[in-house]
């Protein structure tokens, strides 16, 4: 028996998903999530072994639900998106149901799904979630804080700085760390806002004070926070392109 | 403006060069005056026509006027001419007096004199303002034109707005699970649909529409979506306003889609949404409160609709108060002004 959650925030495209999968025995709904936090909430609970994953949702959107889990489920995606935006998900091996959803187009995914399934081989969205697929920027950072989600506004993050697996983000109310790259984060928020200044840091525009000689070649960015981080060569030329030095 | 000052201050030393050099032939050649009487005459009729020429394009285009543009020039040309052969009079019969002759001659002179300076003023003055005009006339063009570019780009958006793609697709999904749940609302919804994108296509070419009607297409987009979103969606009406208000068509529905967006999107729980119509002295006042959490971002495109909205009003009444929000903790309010006498 297969455990599947559905995660949409219209009811009556759940119920929608729920009637097509009255055909799949093997399968069993536990539960039905309007948004991101009830669905994090619930596969965490569950431990599903397919949800089936909307977008656009209120508080936290599917992919920032994804984003925080540990290890995310097989998922098929059911969206409105544009076609052209979900080529990253084919890319990828990973299905999705444009709307409105036909059974035949349902019952292909399902196939798939559960050929992939038989096997053992499930496709890894980690992989999806590395590329920006959104068609504009982020303006948030979604972490997860002793079992908490919390959302940063862009305008609260100090820096970012690179810290092996994981990123720092150092914020006003402190710093959280999150399972991630710092040139995902790079592509998922606006360039005009943050500038990759190092290897290992990420710096608002905003935040910058001063910047100093260092050592050769290099140089030290004084932050409005009052933390110094280094500036690389290439990091002080897209600076100057920037703002226009 | 000033360009075309530039252009004039360029040419004017040339003017004032051909003048001298015209005035010294006419007096020495023509006139018989020697040399020190053609000179000294020549060049400070010349100096003083040039100060004239110089007043009268400064006065042009520092004061404005309401009589015609020509006639002010001509009038000013005069006064300066006027000014300028009374002038010459005084101080070149002053300077000039121990020559024999010269008095006599100045006065039989004089009304040649002063067409002569009144001509060349007046033409240069007539120039001068005919440029400015046409100047201006350009400016107004070129304003006209980036107007309607603007209208074509609120249009286009409109259209796309209206045929979004995502409204559409995500109520025929809505739709396709009606049909197996519950038959009889999938065909309502249907209709609402219908509604809703007959009166978008139909209406793209007024320039304003009765409030009703608009209202009429307001409430079927906001069935749908409280369809679609179920119990979480209640929407409210409070209208005082007489049946022949009148408001440009698809001003409303993007406002209601933030509302709406800001509402469910940032909101797990019910989403009220009030919407108030009232006429007050000639101005049709809508007011629009939903529920914002100030914590989530903004949908995606959110800016656009009232920014699109703040341009139209723009173009369409030439004011820019409006459209007005105001943000508090929890509601996110819209305000938008329609005075109707220009409509």
């Amino acid at each position: 028996m297969y455990k599947a959650i559905l995660i949409d925030d219209e009811p009556l495209a759940r119920q929608l998903v729920r009637a097509f999968l009255k055909d799949y025995e093997q399968v069993s709904v536990l539960a039905e999530c309007s948004d991101g936090f009830e669905g994090f909430k619930a596969i965490q609970d569950h431990k599903p072994d397919l949800i089936f994953l909307d977008i656009q949702m209120p508080k936290l959107n599917g992919f920032e639900m994804l984003e925080l889990l540990d290890e995310p489920p097989a998922v098929i995606f059911t969206t409105a998106f544009d076609e052209y935006a979900l080529k990253a998900f084919e890319a990828h091996a990973i299905d999705y149901l444009l709307k409105p959803i036909t059974k035949e187009r349902f019952d292909k995914a399902m196939q798939k799904w559960l050929a992939q399934a038989a096997a053992n081989q499930q496709p890894k969205v980690e992989a999806l979630l590395q590329n920006n697929i959104y068609d504009g920027y982020q303006h948030r950072i979604v972490v997860k804080d002793n079992g908490l989600i919390r959302i940063i506004p862009e305008q609260d993050i100090h820096y970012i700085e690179a810290n092996d697996d994981y990123i720092k983000i150092v914020t006003k109310n402190g710093s959280y760390l999150k399972k991630s790259t710092l040139s995902h984060v790079e592509q998922s928020l606006d360039p005009q806002q943050f500038v990759r200044v190092h290897r290992s840091y990420l710096v608002p525009v905003g935040q910058l004070l001063r910047i100093e000689p260092y050592e050769k070649e290099s140089h030290v960015a004084l932050l409005q926070c009052g933390a110094k981080v280094t500036v690389s060569k290439s990091g002080m030329a897209k600076l100057k392109t920037l703002l226009g030095w | 403006m000033s360009s075309t000052n530039k252009h004039i201050r360029r040419v004017l030393p040339l003017i004032g060069l051909i003048v001298l050099a015209k005035y010294i032939y006419i007096l020495h050649y023509l006139c018989g005056l020697n040399w020190t009487i053609s000179l000294t005459d020549g060049s400070f009729s010349a100096a003083m026509l040039m100060l004239a020429i110089w007043g009268c394009i400064l006065i042009i285009y520092a004061y404005p006027t309401k009589v015609g543009l020509s006639l002010y020039a001509l009038l000013i040309a005069s006064a300066f001419s006027l000014l300028t052969v009374f002038t010459e009079m005084q101080v070149l019969r002053w300077w000039l007096s121990d020559e024999p002759h010269y008095t006599e001659w100045f006065d039989n002179a004089l009304a040649a004199r002063f067409m002569i300076t009144w001509l060349v003023c007046a033409w240069l003055a007539t120039y001068t303002a005919l440029r400015r005009k046409v100047v201006t006339l350009e400016k107004r063009l070129q304003q006209q034109a980036g107007a309607s570019a603007l209208l074509r780009d609120a249009e286009l958006f409109k259209l796309r707005q209206q045929l979004q793609p995502h409204f559409l697709y995500n109520s025929l999904n809505s739709i396709s699970a009606l049909i197996m749940i519950q038959p009889e609302q999938a065909q309502e919804m249907i209709g609402r649909l219908s509604d809703f994108l007959r009166s978008s296509v139909k209406r793209e070419a007024q320039d304003s529409i009765a409030v009703a009607e608009e209202l009429l297409y307001i409430e079927s987009y906001l069935a749908i979506e409280s369809v679609r979103f179920g119990d979480r969606l209640s929407v409210q009406f409070d209208k005082e306003y007489t049946d022949d208000a009148k408001i440009p068509p698809f001003l409303l529905q993007p406002v209601l889609e933030n509302a709406i967006k800001f509402g469910l999107y940032g909101n797990t729980g019910r989403v009220n949404i009030s919407i108030h119509i009232v006429l007050k002295e000639g101005t049709l006042y809508i007011t629009i409160i939903n529920p914002y959490d100030p914590q989530s971002s903004p949908p995606k495109g959110t800016g656009f609709g009232l920014e699109g909205i703040k341009r139209r009003l723009e173009l369409l009444y030439a004011r820019t108060d409006l459209l007005e929000t105001l943000k508090d903790e929890e509601n996110f309010t819209t305000i938008i002004k329609i005075p109707q006498a220009h409509v």
